[in-house]
């Protein structure tokens, strides 16, 4: 299994807009690394860039030290990199159970094969009793679970997940902070985890990322992200004073 | 946790009902006895497996192709110039290469050569055409029906351009489009419970999260569309059987909107939705062609005008489309206990 997945001075430049200047991180297996900044700052085209979703204009996206910028996102997925998206995208017409199966069968299982893996990991995460179900008719919080199921099947060496707690209470974002720990412990993924609730990323992470206007500008662990200048500064200058506090 | 039942013995219900139901139909025709309505079930049966054909590609992958009814004009000339006698060949043919016009195989070899073929000619045009989704999909597809058109229309030596091709060795018995038939079905019931049926789905619902769960979608669908083409070409090849003359333009706009609705009708998204369709509308059909020539009430004898059966279609396709956008029977399949879902 593949130890680290990095960005390396990556920038992505749409029609002359910089959205990423020189980015250069780094997501090791078995941690949760957070990736944090305010609205507009390029994190979702950072996960795009780092799951081929997007190439990069410069710079290189390296797992393992090998150059995997440019490969299309099918592609990506086999080398044990896998995502979550901001808006759910489960696949509505098909069932929970077949929503895993799916990726098992892109890695390039048979459907019997696929089947029982996807059976073992809705067990894993707690919610095999859905498995029947449509996925278009779930609410919000299993829909969220489900992709997350989508993505773990068959044990990616990374897992990339776009803000999985947009709109889950308090309650919820702890179980999802819970699940994601034992992502990294037990399946020994790389996670990042990208969210806007700084809360759970505090909590969350092992290490954490600062994104703004399209660059890095802080990294730390999350004490030393709390204490920053930068970081204050950052979300104070673009966000309203509440949110600011969270911090 | 309890072990799942295989995806087959949950699913296997559905294609021993749909054969069912084809097996009553010739029965129905076998009762009857007659020619001509010996000649509407045959017709009913080449339709379930253009219908089934154009299920396999769009039912799965989403894409609306109306370039299918290219592959069936492929199919119908590929089996009359393989199985038409070589004296007539040489006379209203004589471009073809010289061992084709020495062939004389049976219907039997013409059929599946013309799915082949078919099948051959789609993996060309999908290389490139798979690349494009959505609407722009459509339209190439489209792109390819007006260009097959055109090549058969013009090709004088080989196609007979324009003017109708004769000598196609006619077969008047049900059984071979029967078979044919269940093997379209069995086709289309494989491919919908395969990997790749399952991850062109999966792409239908949601593109890029397919592409996230590492689905190479220009890939499934390729799949898809070349053995659609097969089913498709066969389709062809059995309908020059059935009547003995084919013409490019009988697989042009108005084959390929019948099928598209009969397919919409009974619904895209399911094998069911397209048999039930097929069976369905080509009853209605029959049923206003009757009336189109007139049927005799005591004294007087009723006609509607020609032409009413075309709008009447076109209606229904309206209605339903307005009613039930997945079709009469949606994106679920038949089984021993009702309708499950897909």
């Amino acid at each position: 299994m593949a130890q680290t997945l990095a960005a390396d001075m990556v920038s992505v430049a749409f029609e002359g807009l910089r959205a990423l200047s020189d980015v250069t991180l780094e997501i090791p297996a078995g941690r949760v690394t957070g990736l944090i900044g305010p609205n507009g700052a390029g994190k979702t085209t950072c996960v795009n860039v780092l799951t081929g979703f997007q190439k990069p204009s410069m710079g290189r996206v390296l797992l393992d030290g090998q150059d995997i910028g440019g490969l299309p996102a099918h592609r990506v997925r086999q080398a044990g990199i896998a995502r979550t998206f901001q808006s759910g995208r489960l696949f509505a017409d098909l069932t929970v159970h077949e929503n895993l199966e799916v990726t098992g069968v892109g890695l390039g299982l048979s459907r019997r094969e696929a089947s029982r893996k996807a059976d073992a990991l809705l067990d894993w995460i707690g919610i095999a009793p859905l498995s029947e179900r449509l996925a278009g008719g779930l609410p919000y919080t299993d829909e969220r679970r489900v992709a997350i199921g989508r993505a773990l099947m068959l044990e990616p060496a990374f897992l990339l997940l776009d803000e999985p707690a947009a709109g889950m209470s308090a309650e919820e974002a702890d179980d999802l902070s819970r699940l994601i720990h034992r992502i990294a412990l037990e399946v020994k993924c790389g996670v990042l985890l990208i969210e806007h609730n700084i809360g759970l990323v505090l909590k969350t992470c092992h290490s954490i990322y600062v994104l703004d206007s399209g660059e890095i500008i802080e990294f730390g662990t999350p004490d030393a992200i709390k204490a920053s200048e930068k970081v204050r500064h950052a979300y104070m200058g673009t966000q309203t004073d509440a949110e600011g506090e969270i911090l | 946790m309890a072990e799942r039942a295989s995806i087959l013995s949950r699913t296997i219900a559905t294609p021993v009902i749909l054969g069912l139901l084809l097996t009553a139909i010739a029965l129905l025709a076998l009762l009857m006895g007659s020619g001509p309505f010996n000649q509407t079930i045959i017709d009913i049966f080449i339709r379930v497996i253009l219908v089934v054909g154009l299920y396999i590609f769009i039912g799965n992958s989403g894409v609306i192709s109306f370039g299918h009814i290219g592959f069936t004009c492929l199919g119908a000339y590929m089996t009359a110039w393989l199985t038409i006698p070589p004296p007539m060949k040489k006379m209203a043919l004589p471009g073809l290469p010289g061992f084709v016009l020495e062939a004389k195989l049976p219907f039997w070899v013409g059929v599946p050569a013309a799915a082949i073929f078919a099948a051959l000619i789609a993996f060309f045009f999908g290389k490139i055409l798979m690349r494009l989704s959505g609407i722009a999909a459509s339209i190439a597809t489209f792109a390819m029906l007006a260009l097959i058109n055109q090549i058969y229309s013009n090709w004088e030596d080989v196609t007979g351009a324009t003017s109708s091709v004769v000598g196609i060795p006619i077969n008047r018995s049900i059984w071979p489009y029967f078979v044919a038939t269940l093997v379209a079905v069995a086709i289309g019931y494989a491919y919908s419970i395969s990997r790749s049926g399952l991850a062109l789905r999966a792409a239908r619902d949601e593109a890029t999260a397919a592409a996230a769960s590492g689905v190479d979608i220009p890939k499934e669908r390729l799949r898809a569309f070349v053995i659609s083409a097969f089913v498709m070409g066969g389709g062809g090849a059995l309908y020059a059987h059935s009547v003995g003359v084919v013409t490019p333009d009988t697989f042009y706009l108005g084959l390929t909107f019948i099928s598209l609705s009969m397919l919409v009708v009974g619904g895209m998204g399911s094998l069911s939705g397209a048999v039930i369709g097929v069976v369905l509308l080509s009853t209605i059909i029959q049923i206003l062609r009757l009336f189109e020539k007139g049927v005799a009430l005591g004294d007087t004898v009723l006609t509607i005008p020609n032409g009413v059966q075309e709008i009447a279609i076109g209606v229904i396709m309206i209605v339903i489309l307005m009613r039930r956008p997945a079709g009469i029977i949606g994106n679920r399949e038949v089984g021993w206990k009702g309708l499950r879902k897909a």
